[in-house]
C-alpha cells in the first residue's frame, strides 16, 4: 500500500512545480502549495490518485502574518491515506478561487468559511449566510474580533437586576434552606 | 397583528407554496428548519436553514486552556458525545507526543461503542416516530438509557461524561463494572429480536421506509455521505478499520453493509451495527481485566501547559459517521484554532436538500432521521 502509494504521489508532484511534501506517517501527507497551483494539484490528486472525499476545508487566521491558511483534507478510499494540502493566501483582500466543480462537499465548508472569516470564494454556488443569518457585525472567527469584549460592550449583564431576583434576595438571597436551619 | 389589520396579499396563481417545516416540529431532529417549496403533496425543492443552535464552539475554544475544552467538546453533539472527546484528546496527545497507556485505550473503546449503541438506538427510535410507530421509540429511549446508567457508574455523568483527558481516562473502572456491563449486553441482545419484530419487520415501517431518499453509492461519494448512510450504498468503508486508531486493530469485527441506498437500508445497516458494537464490547470486557498499567500517562501541569506547536488533523468514526478534528497548536497553554468536521455537516445540508426533492412532504422527516443527521454538529 504504502509503496503503491509513493509512486502515485511522485508520479503526481512531477507535473507541479512549487510543491513540497511532507510524510507525517503511513496514511498522513502534508502537501504545501502555492495558491495558484492549489487547484490543480486537487484536481490531479482526484483524477490520476482516487483522493475522491473531501473530508473538511478549514481555514486558519494567521492575524501577524497577514494572511490566511486553507487546508484541504482529502481522503482516497483506495490508498487509505489523506492528503492536507495547505495554502495560503493574502488575507486582504481575501478572494479565492472555489473548488466546487470537483467537489461537491466543497460548497458548505465554503459557505461556513465566508460567513465566519469573510472570505470570499468566486465560483461557489452558495455564498448565502447560513448559521448567522441576524448577525451584520464582523466575521466573528478572525482573529481580530475579541468576543469577550463585544459582549462587554453591547451587554449589561452587570446590571441586570430584575424584580424576580430582588424579591428572592429580600427573601434570603436564593438559599431556600439556611445553614443555619441544617442539622 | 389584530385581525381587523389583516390584508391577504395577492399571489399569483400558482400551484406551488412554500412551508417552513421546523425549528420547532416533531418532524426534525434538533433546532433545524426546511423550507420546502412543495407541488400539492410533492417536494420540489428544499433549503436547509440552520443557526438555531449555534453556541460557536470553535470561537469559545480559542479563548480556553486546552484542558478547559474537554467540558466545552462532548456538547457539540449531543446523542453521541463520546466521540468528541475522544477525537479532540487524540489530536492533543499525537501535538503533545504522548502515548496513551493501553489500558486506556481499550476503556476508551468501550465508552466509544457503549456511546454507538446508545445513539443508533436513539436513531431509529426517532426513524419510528416519524412514521408513527412510537412504541419503538419508546423501548429505544428505555434502553438507552440502561446504557446511560453504565456511563454514569463509569464516568460520574449519565450524558456527558467528561470522561477522556488528553493522555488516557480520568478514573479506573469501578469494581464489578464488566459483570453488570456484560449482563447489560446480554439484556440488549436479547432485545434484538423484539425490535426485529416490532420495527425491522414490520410491514409497516418496510414499506413506508423503502426506495425513499434513496442515493446510488456513486451519489453518496459525490455528496461527501460517510458512515451508516454510505455503508447503506453498498460500500464498506470505515474509519475504524480502514483508518484505524487506538486499538481497533486488535478487535474482530465486520462492516455491515446494505446494497439498496435507500431509508431501509440506512436503519437495516444501524441495526446491524448494534450486533458489531455488542460483539465489540464482549471483546473488551474479555480483555480488559488481563491488560494492567496506568490509566493516562503522566501530562504536565494542565492550568500551564503548552502543547507544542504544530497541527493534527484526527478523525473518528462516530455513530453518524466521519467526525474529524483539524487542531493547530502556537506552542501556547490555548488552542490557535480548533476546527470540528462533523458527519451531519454534509448530511443535514447539502445531502437532505439533494434527496427531499421529489419526495412526499410526509417523508421529508423520515429521510432526515434516516440519515441521522444532527442539528447541533452543523451549527457547533
Amino acid at each position: 500500500m504504502s509503496k503503491e502509494l509513493n509512486i502515485w504521489l511522485d508520479n503526481l508532484l512531477s507535473d507541479i512545480e512549487s510543491v513540497q511534501f511532507q510524510r507525517r506517517n503511513s496514511r498522513r501527507v502534508r502537501v504545501d502549495v502555492g495558491s495558484e497551483a492549489l487547484p490543480a494539484l486537487l484536481e490531479l490528486l482526484q483524477g490520476r490518485a482516487s483522493y475522491v472525499h473531501l473530508s473538511a476545508i478549514t481555514c486558519v487566521d494567521w492575524i501577524e502574518d497577514g494572511q490566511f491558511e486553507l487546508v484541504y483534507h482529502v481522503w482516497s478510499y483506495e490508498t487509505r491515506s489523506l492528503v492536507s494540502v495547505h495554502t495560503r493566501i493574502p488575507r486582504d483582500p481575501g478572494v479565492y478561487l472555489s473548488i466546487y466543480d470537483l467537489y461537491q462537499p466543497a460548497a458548505f465548508f465554503e459557505r461556513d468559511i465566508h460567513e465566519m472569516y469573510g472570505l470570499y470564494f468566486e465560483g461557489s454556488p452558495d455564498m448565502e449566510k447560513f448559521i448567522l443569518t441576524e448577525w451584520n457585525g464582523p466575521p466573528p472567527m478572525r482573529k481580530d474580533f475579541d468576543g469577550e469584549a463585544f459582549v462587554n460592550e453591547h451587554f449589561h449583564w452587570e446590571q441586570y437586576h430584575p424584580q424576580w431576583l430582588k424579591d428572592l434576595e429580600e427573601e434570603g438571597g436564593g438559599i431556600t434552606v439556611r445553614p443555619e436551619d441544617v442539622r | 397583528m389584530r385581525p381587523e389589520n389583516y390584508q391577504a396579499k395577492n399571489h399569483p396563481p400558482s400551484h406551488e407554496f412554500e412551508l417552513n417545516f421546523g425549528p420547532n416540529h416533531p418532524g426534525i431532529e434538533g433546532n433545524y428548519a426546511f423550507k420546502v417549496k412543495l407541488n400539492g403533496d410533492t417536494v420540489l425543492s428544499a433549503r436547509a436553514d440552520g443557526g438555531y443552535l449555534h453556541r460557536g464552539f470553535e470561537k469559545l475554544m480559542e479563548g480556553r486552556l486546552w484542558i478547559q475544552n474537554i467540558a466545552l467538546v462532548p456538547r457539540i453533539c449531543v446523542p453521541d458525545p463520546v466521540p468528541m472527546e475522544v477525537c479532540y484528546s487524540l489530536a492533543i496527545e499525537e501535538l503533545g507526543g504522548l502515548e496513551v497507556p493501553e489500558r486506556a485505550q481499550w476503556i476508551r473503546v468501550m465508552q466509544l461503542e457503549m456511546s454507538r449503541l446508545a445513539a443508533h438506538l436513539f436513531a431509529f427510535g426517532g426513524h419510528a416516530a416519524t412514521t408513527g410507530m412510537y412504541t419503538t421509540m419508546f423501548w429505544g429511549v428505555a434502553d438507552r438509557d440502561l446504557i446511560l446508567d453504565r456511563f454514569e457508574e463509569l464516568t460520574g455523568g449519565r450524558v456527558y461524561s467528561i470522561y477522556n483527558i488528553p493522555g488516557g481516562v480520568r478514573r479506573e473502572v469501578p469494581d464489578g463494572f464488566l459483570e453488570r456491563m456484560s449482563s447489560l449486553l446480554d439484556y440488549l441482545e436479547s432485545r434484538l429480536p423484539d425490535y426485529d419484530n416490532l420495527f425491522f419487520r414490520n410491514q409497516v415501517f418496510i414499506k413506508r421506509a423503502r426506495d425513499v431518499g434513496a442515493m446510488t453509492q456513486e451519489q453518496a461519494l459525490k455528496w461527501g455521505v460517510t458512515g451508516p448512510n454510505l455503508r447503506a450504498t453498498g460500500l464498506a468503508f470505515d474509519v475504524r478499520r480502514d483508518d484505524p486508531y487506538l486499538v481497533y486493530d486488535q478487535l474482530d469485527f465486520e462492516i455491515p453493509t446494505e446494497p439498496g441506498g435507500d431509508a431501509l437500508s440506512r436503519n437495516l445497516v444501524r441495526r446491524s451495527e448494534l450486533k458489531q458494537s455488542i460483539r465489540i464490547l464482549r471483546q473488551v470486557i474479555e480483555r480488559l481485566p488481563s491488560i494492567r498499567g496506568p490509566i493516562r500517562c503522566p501530562i504536565p501541569n494542565p492550568l500551564a501547559w503548552n502543547v507544542p506547536a504544530g497541527e493534527s488533523y484526527t478523525r473518528v468514526e462516530s455513530s453518524k459517521g466521519e467526525l474529524a478534528y483539524y487542531v493547530v497548536s502556537t506552542g501556547g497553554d490555548k488552542p490557535y484554532r480548533v476546527h470540528v468536521r462533523g458527519p451531519s455537516s454534509m448530511h443535514a445540508v447539502q445531502v437532505l436538500e439533494n434527496l427531499a426533492v421529489g419526495s412526499r412532504l410526509e417523508d421529508v422527516a423520515q429521510i432526515m432521521f434516516s440519515l441521522d443527521a444532527c442539528p447541533p454538529e452543523v451549527d457547533r
